[in-house]
């Protein structure tokens, strides 16, 4: 399907408007959410409305409205980024390697902002397993 | 061919008749086709390096709310509105170009770049302040193993800050290339009303630009707003953003 055809620009700048409004109030939003509501989901909210602006520029002003072709061959990537995205967040998310990784919180904080990542594994000793240091993590939120 | 014309190529058949051979020019479809397929490329390295940044946000969920809750959210703020603006003005020079009015269409490429350069402005003076602050790569702050070294965490946050916003700086730097070449393109009437695929490229590379965008500036600035709560920003913010004390 080709695009490569004349347009009546009067006509069809009033859609590029009505985007712009929408983005700008999806914008307005994105400020004020953090302190009017969900305000305990803030990173989820965040990315929600990022992926509703994501989706509105894609169809409108990228075009991507009424591609067959394109539509899926974006869909099948942003598949393939979302599906290793989602094995790496559940990997990490029950990691099991805090006491001896290099990058874990376990390893780094230490209670001292100089214990940086040059903490050798033998000098951490943690109490914990590492998934009752998950829930004591996850519980400070 | 001096001017580099375009001239058909004409194949004859086995009974006599010509026929124009089709070329690349005018395949309009293939054209926005394979620069799709470069954008996805584009997608996949962001994308990597979302993953990263998801990965050490959940392995440092603290570190990352107080160093967002540090970045000067009404400077980000301003640039997410500037490139906002600029993909509007893409979007209707592309609309000018089809419909005509080609002026109007290269003073629309001239405001995009206008936005580009302040969006870049404005980044500068950030990273400047961060300097300031002593928050840059390479300086002490995000160093392991000193006295002014901030949490790993924290290290890693604006590792991953720094390195992002360089790379979509970079390709706004880029960008601003693209469209002063197709300003070049347009005057010598290699772009024109009826062959405007470049055009259409380039407006798509600048969408993508502010597409990645919507997603880097709630991820590092947003994201701390919860962190002891979150007060809208002031005058003050301006030269620096909230302190960040550790």
């Amino acid at each position: 399907m080709s695009t490569n055809s004349n347009v009546n620009y009067a006509e069809e700048k009033g859609g590029y408007y009505k985007v712009l409004i929408g983005l700008l109030v999806l914008t307005t939003i994105t400020f004020i959410q953090p302190s009017m509501f969900l305000t305990d989901a803030t990173f989820g909210v965040q990315m929600l409305i990022g992926l509703i602006k994501a989706l509105i520029i894609l169809f409108y002003y990228m075009h991507l409205k009424g591609e067959t072709l394109i539509g899926w061959t974006v869909m099948f990537a942003v598949f393939i980024v979302v599906f290793f995205f989602s094995i790496v967040i559940f990997d990490v998310q029950n990691f099991q390697y805090s006491d001896e990784s290099y990058i874990s919180s376990e390893a780094t904080s230490g209670g001292s902002p100089t214990a940086g990542h040059h903490t050798t594994g033998s000098d951490v000793v943690s109490e914990h397993t590492s998934d009752v240091s998950h829930e004591a993590t996850h519980s400070e939120h | 061919m001096s001017d580099h014309a375009y001239v058909p190529e004409i194949a004859t058949s086995r009974d006599g008749v010509e026929h124009e051979v089709q070329g690349w020019q005018g395949d309009f479809y293939g054209g926005k086709l394979g620069f799709w397929l470069f954008m996805l490329t584009e997608v996949l390295m962001f994308g990597a390096m979302f993953m990263v940044l998801t990965y050490y946000f959940t392995l440092h969920h603290n570190d990352f709310i107080d160093a967002s809750a540090s970045l000067n959210r009404v400077l980000g703020g301003f640039n997410t509105v500037v490139l906002l603006i600029s993909a509007l003005t893409m979007g209707l020079g592309l609309l000018k170009m089809r419909s005509g009015d080609v002026k109007g269409a290269k003073l629309m490429i001239w405001a995009t770049i206008l936005l580009a350069f302040v969006f870049l402005g404005v980044k500068a003076i950030e990273w400047s302040l961060e300097y300031q602050h002593g928050v840059f790569l390479g300086l002490d702050a995000l160093q392991s193993g000193n006295a002014h070294s901030k949490p790993f965490g924290q290290i890693l946050f604006f590792g991953m800050y720094f390195t992002m916003t360089g790379l979509h700086g970079f390709h706004i730097i880029i960008g601003i290339g693209l469209m002063l070449w197709l300003l070049k393109r347009i005057n010598t009437g290699k772009v024109t009303t009826d062959h405007h695929i470049l055009y259409w490229n380039i407006a798509l590379y600048w969408d993508l630009v502010h597409l990645i965008w919507v997603f880097v500036f709630p991820y590092f600035y947003m994201i701390g707003c919860d962190a002891g709560g979150y007060h809208m920003p002031d005058i003050g913010s301006l030269f620096g953003g909230h302190s960040n004390e550790h």
